[in-house]
């Protein structure tokens, strides 16, 4: 049972309240950020936090919590917002994001940010561990669920689809892997650099059950989700999303990537965020 | 000096025993069953096994997350795709995250022979070294194989054992008991000495008693336990000796060599260190054993000439 298990209307508002936390943190970060993949990832994250997710701060030991995997783990800005949020740790650490000694180092690190369950950075790690995670859990007949978030263009790493071979001949119907389709990376445009479409026929040609959203839409976020069946497949969410969601100068701009704001677009952006 | 076993197959039996007591181990695979000689598990726990088939990287991640999931899970495939192919799942899922994996390189060094390179592992624990956390051993014989394979299961945290692919016969006294971090002493003598990683002890110590007949007392240490290593023992030991060899079938530079080297210097000991091992700058050619070792000077035979040539006898 998730603690929050928020209204639409109330994860909402919690998906704006940690865009804002994301723009602040972004901008008093000494080492830049990956503000756009921080944004794009927000009704995914919210949630799963305050909805989906069998686990709460106080259940981080129980064997039976579900388990949550940022497999993008670059978005770690993100993803240390919500998890301040949802009280995992102090909102006092968010200024501390990419300092030295911070408890909230450049990508997640689950000695040092209560509520990380895997260390991350270098991509295409999350989904075989998940994979495990989701092989033993039905070892175990532990009930619980394993959730992934991927980037797209993370996908073109080739531990991905050893993953999902191996999840689709274990029938792991515990796994849900999500996408969050944000159609950017560093470089650029996926589809100019390496794309990955058709996408849901290719998760599908592997053996999963596949859905796709608007991952910027909490309601069909939150519909999609809790529509999944077991039904002895693996599920696939394909978050269809914009990098930099929610900051109109930022949407679907490749420089978000890493780019973190400054000056004036700190101003602007939390002004855009007041109306929402 | 008891009956040859396979390491392989030591391994599997430590993995039965551990199960019948109750620890709750899960070997993951990747269609190297028959590389792990794991049938005999299989036929006893049918269903318990993970086969990943030929996939390394999501072999040692699904063993990562195994072990999150709370099993003991122990990877079991070829060393030369488990350190090579799955490198950063070994750094990252296992390593950096600290993960109750245990992974062993089975068939290391040059076991595979005319295999060729693709097939060797010459650079395991130059590799392994370079990561922080991970215990690393090299058993030498089958006793020291069971003893270690039971010590990685209820040890919490990551190992990596290289297991040779050869049978081998047993080298040490019956009341042997392995400790983490022990240098063993096979041999005193105090003309020369020997240290030997994993299956080269037995040419370490056949050469030693080569040298006998030629009026050579030399001391033999087994290295089979790479890291923990008790660093300060083997300095000890290496102080008593002029002329000091490692013995490995692995690359010359970041195994058995180089950690006896970081000693020697660390410690400022005046002894001059011949490494000996694949050369730097060479792979190992692809042969049966006995060429292989011949070829790279690791055989008794070249270890005494080399040995008797440094004593100028």
């Amino acid at each position: 049972m998730n603690p929050y298990n928020l209204s639409i209307e109330d994860l909402e508002q919690r998906a704006n309240n940690i865009r804002k936390k994301i723009i602040v943190l972004n901008s008093q970060s000494p080492a830049g950020g990956h503000t756009g993949a921080d944004l794009s990832q927000v009704e995914i994250l919210t949630a799963l936090y305050f909805r989906i997710l069998n686990c709460s701060p106080e259940r981080l030991q129980h064997s039976d919590r579900d388990i949550y995997i940022q497999s993008k783990g670059h978005a770690a800005g993100g993803y240390y917002c919500v998890l301040a949020e949802a009280g995992y740790f102090p909102e006092d650490w968010l200024p501390t994001y990419q300092h030295p000694d911070s408890k909230l180092p450049g990508h997640p690190v689950k000695q040092k940010t209560p509520g990380v369950e895997l260390n991350t950075g270098a991509l295409g790690h999350g989904l075989p561990v998940a994979v495990g995670l989701a092989i033993a859990a039905k070892k175990n007949n532990n009930p619980r669920k394993i959730y992934a978030l991927t980037g797209d263009g993370e996908l073109a790493e080739g531990s991905n689809w050893e993953a999902a071979l191996v999840a689709a001949h274990y029938g792991l119907d515990n796994l849900v892997i999500i996408n969050d389709k944000n159609r950017l990376q560093l470089a650029g445009y996926t589809k100019d650099i390496l794309s990955t479409d058709p996408l849901s026929e290719k998760w599908r040609a592997f053996g999963m059950d596949v859905c796709e959203c608007d991952g910027n839409s909490m309601a069909d976020v939150v519909q999609t989700i809790e529509g999944l069946k077991a039904n002895k497949k693996p599920n696939v969410v394909i978050a269809n999303t914009t990098k930099g969601a929610g900051i109109s100068f930022m949407a679907d701009r490749p420089e978000w990537h890493h780019r973190v704001p400054k000056g004036d677009e700190i101003s602007l952006a939390l002004e855009e965020l007041s109306h929402g | 000096m008891g009956n040859s076993e396979h390491l392989a197959s030591v391994m599997v039996e430590r993995f039965i025993s551990a199960v019948e007591r109750g620890v709750d181990v899960v070997p993951v695979v990747s269609d190297s069953t028959s590389t792990a000689k794991i049938g005999p598990f299989e036929d006893k726990y049918p269903g318990r096994l993970v086969n990943v088939g030929i996939a390394e990287q999501v072999l040692v991640g699904t063993a990562a997350g195994l072990a999150l999931g709370g099993k003991v899970a122990v990877t079991c495939n070829a060393a030369p795709f488990l350190v090579s192919r799955a490198n950063e799942q070994v750094k990252v899922d296992v390593c950096y995250n600290n993960t109750n994996v245990k992974l062993f390189g089975l068939n290391a060094g040059a076991s595979y022979g005319p295999l060729a390179s693709t097939h060797h592992s010459i650079d395991d624990i130059s590799v392994m070294r370079g990561f922080g956390n991970i215990e690393i051993y090299a058993p030498g014989s089958p006793e020291q194989c069971r003893q270690i394979t039971d010590y990685a299961i209820e040890k919490e945290g990551p190992v990596y054992i290289r297991l040779d692919g050869k049978a081998l016969p047993e080298l040490f006294a019956e009341d042997y008991v392995f400790e983490p971090g022990k240098i063993d002493v096979l041999k005193t003598g105090r003309d020369i000495l020997f240290i030997a990683m994993g299956s080269t002890l037995h040419e370490a110590v056949d050469a030693a008693n080569q040298l006998e007949g030629h009026g050579v007392a030399a001391g033999v240490l087994g290295l089979s336990s790479i890291r923990p290593c008790d660093t300060d023992k083997l300095a000890e030991y290496l102080s008593a000796y002029c002329q000091v060899f490692t013995v490995e079938e692995h690359n010359v530079n970041g195994g058995a060599g180089s950690l006896v080297s970081e000693v020697i210097a660390e410690n400022a000991i005046a002894s001059q260190l011949t490494r000996l091992g694949i050369a730097d700058g060479e792979y190992a050619i692809a042969a049966d054993r006995v060429s292989m070792r011949h070829h790279h000077q690791l055989d008794a035979a070249s270890l005494v000439n080399k040995a008797l040539k440094k004593l100028s006898r």
